[in-house]
């Protein structure tokens, strides 16, 4: 079969709300912090001056300094590039594996679904925190293995949904005419299906968006993400908390940091669900 | 060579100087104090917290020291200044060669089953150790036994093939286990022992308890009815210090500020040091790390003075040695010639550039344990420029990284040892777990340590360790950066107790045995 995909158009909503705007402006910044922040702070992120250590903000090192004498505002912006970096890529390789080995299973029939959800469902049944600890214990400490360790760890969280969101499909009269016009399962998936239901796929990386910065956060914090002079939020959090009395502004910078952005991606993937499910009319 | 009840001149000239020096000897409890303690009954169970028991059997103990030794003890003990002093033999005597050691046993003495010790148990022991026992301090010395006897029940001969020096210090470590314990013909499981304490419901990683030992040889020890030990692996032990769930614990320097702003906590240090390093892989070093000059920029950009100041601020002391300042083995000319006293950045430039290394095209690989004093490695090495790789790893992940020698420089710390062979031995080229420093391997190295080990004469053995010393300081295989005293924290309703050379937490003449409850908390 040949031609344009047939895409049932989202359900429209009213206006797109305060907070949806507002998690949009923490996101757009962040991005920017991301992307022109280093280049926008002068100091060193890296740069230790131990005599300095600990030492509160002032008019030159606005967050001040922490237990290496490093400056924290440095460490938090090449952080927000280093912990976005992290959770898109888990996403996506979540977003890659996950919707993409369990839709081509569902095209396949029911034994190779039943085969890749039966391992999904095994993984699934570990806390996703867990597992990720778990693979990087086995894979050992860096970015690589972090974003490798996230991804999987997100994958079958993924493919739940698109499943779901395949099995509804696949009931459609569309899907039944493309087969009738003699497109392969894996065809009719890509050609048609796929269009159909990106919308929930992204509304759920925008849901593990922010789940994977908090995991890797937290596996940085046991000392399993990235080494431990990279500035990343985790490892900035794990190397301050020790001094919190000393220098509370260095673990408070990383953890308003990483509720601030956590609380964007909530507000707008909550507004992305409500937007894109195409079937929430019909359940209303 | 007699030795009873006296210190040897070692002992004397040992570790006390330096800490003296740093004013850090306290009050320890005598034999004689323990005698004439008063009648009064025990009370409280003393809750503490200092490392971890990996196995019930002393014998084949991987760990520390701190736990075991409250139920197990040995004909040896060291004292705060670093002397031997007799513990479950009452003294001794060495023969001229320095070959044969002959102990007469303490009379007395009871197992916990409440059998009388004799010198068929001892002799048992350090059969097992011999025999059955592979790795670890003992090994070494073990290997040297030419015949162990108990001509009868209060005397015990150790025959050695060759003198060996620091064997009293290393029976220090001997435990003694009576041979009807459960599990002695394989892994001891239930350590029947003579301490002040029994051994107790253990729960590994959570918690160990020790009740008191009615029948102990020492009269009116201990204080207490029992004490219990928190196995967890606690990052910041002064919570449960400062909220009193815990009487005694290891705390780390970053803490002593807070610790020592609450007036319930008292603050005691260590009587030997934790000392810190960087070493170089020796055993299988990759280029550029394999010339000497290499190793002596790196060397240059170590800001030793910040860094003490940045691991144990006021008790750090900066040397070159493996010996703490006014320690017998530490030399105070070797010290003042340290090239790295203070870091010095172009030079450590200028010599990259006379080796002709491009440290932007050099990738250097930094092994470490999880801890932020390997981020000041890692800082220094790319301030000149390296393309740094750092893996910061736990315990076991270290210890297997080390082992594979694919990396460049490792940054890390030593504890406190019975005597000054047991950080030689590390840089010997058949020494146990050399990973940390760097796997060297010098037979001259061995040789002078192998030398200095035999002499029976002090002087001459100390001449010999720094001979070997300055190869290590010459070739650059392992950095020293200082010392520092571990502190220990107490809170103020413990009375008696102070922390002793070694981590052990108990010894003839203090430790938790001589501790008191004065208050409940």
């Amino acid at each position: 079969m040949s031609g344009a995909a047939l895409v049932i158009a989202p359900t429209r909503r009213a206006g797109p709300g305060l907070g949806f705007m507002l998690g949009v402006a923490i996101l757009g910044l962040t991005l920017l912090v991301a992307v022109f922040g280093p280049s926008l702070v002068a100091a060193d992120p890296l740069m230790q001056q131990i005599t300095l250590r600990n030492t509160p903000p002032d008019a030159l090192h606005w967050l001040g300094r922490d237990h290496l004498g490093r400056d924290v505002l440095a460490r938090l912006v090449a952080g927000t590039r280093i912990s976005l970096a992290a959770a898109f890529g888990a996403t996506l390789l979540a977003l890659g594996v996950g919707a993409g080995l369990g839709l081509i299973a569902e095209a396949l029939g029911r034994w190779p679904a039943l085969l890749v959800f039966g391992v999904f469902d095994m993984v699934r049944a570990m806390p996703s925190i867990l597992l990720a600890l778990t693979l990087m214990v086995a894979l050992g400490i860096g970015m690589g293995p972090l974003v490798l360790a996230l991804g999987i760890a997100f994958a079958p969280h993924m493919a739940v949904v698109a499943r779901a969101a395949w099995r509804r499909e696949a009931a459609s009269g569309y899907v039944a005419a493309a087969r009738v016009m003699g497109a392969s399962p894996v065809a009719t998936l890509f050609r048609h299906v796929v269009p159909n239901i990106a919308g929930a796929l992204v509304t759920q990386a925008a849901i593990i968006m922010p789940r994977a910065i908090t995991t890797e956060s937290v596996l940085s914090f046991f000392g399993l993400g990235v080494a431990p002079e990279t500035p990343s939020w985790g490892r900035m959090i794990a190397g301050a908390t020790r001094f919190a009395e000393a220098a509370p502004h260095a673990v408070a910078a990383p953890v308003v940091a990483l509720c601030v952005v956590t609380l964007g991606f909530a507000l707008v993937g909550d507004r992305l669900r409500l937007a894109l499910d195409p079937l929430r009319e019909q359940r209303r | 060579m007699t030795h009873a009840m006296t210190p040897s001149r070692r002992g004397l000239l040992g570790g006390g100087g330096a800490l003296a020096a740093l004013g850090l000897l306290a009050h320890v409890p005598g034999v004689g104090a323990a005698q004439a303690a008063d009648a009064a009954p025990r009370a409280g169970k003393l809750k503490v917290a200092f490392l971890g028991l990996d196995t019930a059997d002393p014998h084949r103990h991987t760990g520390s020291i701190a736990v075991q030794q409250v139920y197990v003890e040995t004909l040896t003990s060291i004292a705060d200044d670093g002397t031997v002093k007799p513990f479950l033999a009452t003294g001794w005597e060495i023969s001229p060669d320095g070959k044969r050691y002959s102990f007469t046993i303490r009379e007395g003495v009871r197992f916990h089953n409440g059998r009388l010790l004799t010198a068929g148990d001892i002799r048992a022991n350090a059969m097992r150790v011999r025999d059955q026992v592979r790795g670890g301090w003992l090994s070494a010395p073990m290997k040297l036994v030419e015949s162990l006897e108990a001509p009868d029940d209060r005397t015990f001969v150790m025959t050695m093939k060759e003198p060996y020096g620091p064997l009293l210090n290393l029976l220090s470590e001997l435990w003694i286990v009576a041979p009807e314990s459960d599990g002695w013909a394989q892994t001891v499981r239930t350590p029947i022992g003579t301490g002040p304490f029994r051994f107790g419901r253990w729960q590994p990683n959570v918690t160990f308890e020790a009740p008191a030992f009615a029948d102990y040889w020492q009269p009116g020890l201990p204080h207490v009815e029992a004490v219990e030990f928190s196995l967890r692996d606690i990052d910041d032990l002064s919570l449960p210090l400062r909220a009193g769930d815990l009487h005694i614990a290891r705390v780390g320097y970053d803490k002593l500020e807070s610790v020592r702003a609450d007036e319930n906590l008292e603050v005691q240090f260590m009587k030997d040091t934790t000392w810190w390093f960087w070493s170089f892989n020796n055993r299988n070093p990759r280029s550029p790390f394999n010339d000497v000059r290499v190793r002596q920029a790196v060397a240059y950009m170590l800001d030793k003075p910040a860094f003490m100041r940045f691991v144990a601020g006021q008790a750090g002391v900066v040397t070159n040695q493996m010996a703490a300042p006014g320690q017998f083995f530490w030399d105070k000319a070797m010290h003042d010639a340290d090239r790295h006293a203070r870091p010095n950045h172009d030079r450590a430039r200028a010599l990259l550039q006379e080796a002709g290394v491009d440290p932007a095209k050099t990738p250097c690989r930094i092994v470490s344990w999880q801890n932020s004093y390997s981020e000041i490695a890692v800082e220094a090495m790319r301030n000149l420029g390296f393309q740094v790789e750092h893996l910061a790893l736990d315990d076991i992940g270290a210890q297997r990284r080390l082992g594979q020698y694919d990396w460049d420089l490792a940054p890390f710390a030593s504890g406190p040892r019975a005597d000054i062979f047991l950080r030689f031995i590390r840089l010997m080229s058949d020494g146990p777990n050399v990973g940390l420093w760097g796997g060297t391997r010098d037979p001259e190295f061995d040789r002078l340590v192998h030398q200095a080990i035999a002499v029976v004469d002090l002087n001459e053995r100390r001449r010999l360790y720094l001979a070997a010393w300055q190869r290590v300081l010459d070739n650059y295989y392992t950095v020293v950066i200082g010392h520092a005293p571990e502190p220990i924290v107490n809170r103020r309703e413990v009375t008696g107790y102070a922390p002793g050379f070694t981590w052990g937490q108990h010894r003839v003449d203090g430790g938790l045995a001589f501790a008191k409850l004065t208050a409940r908390s």
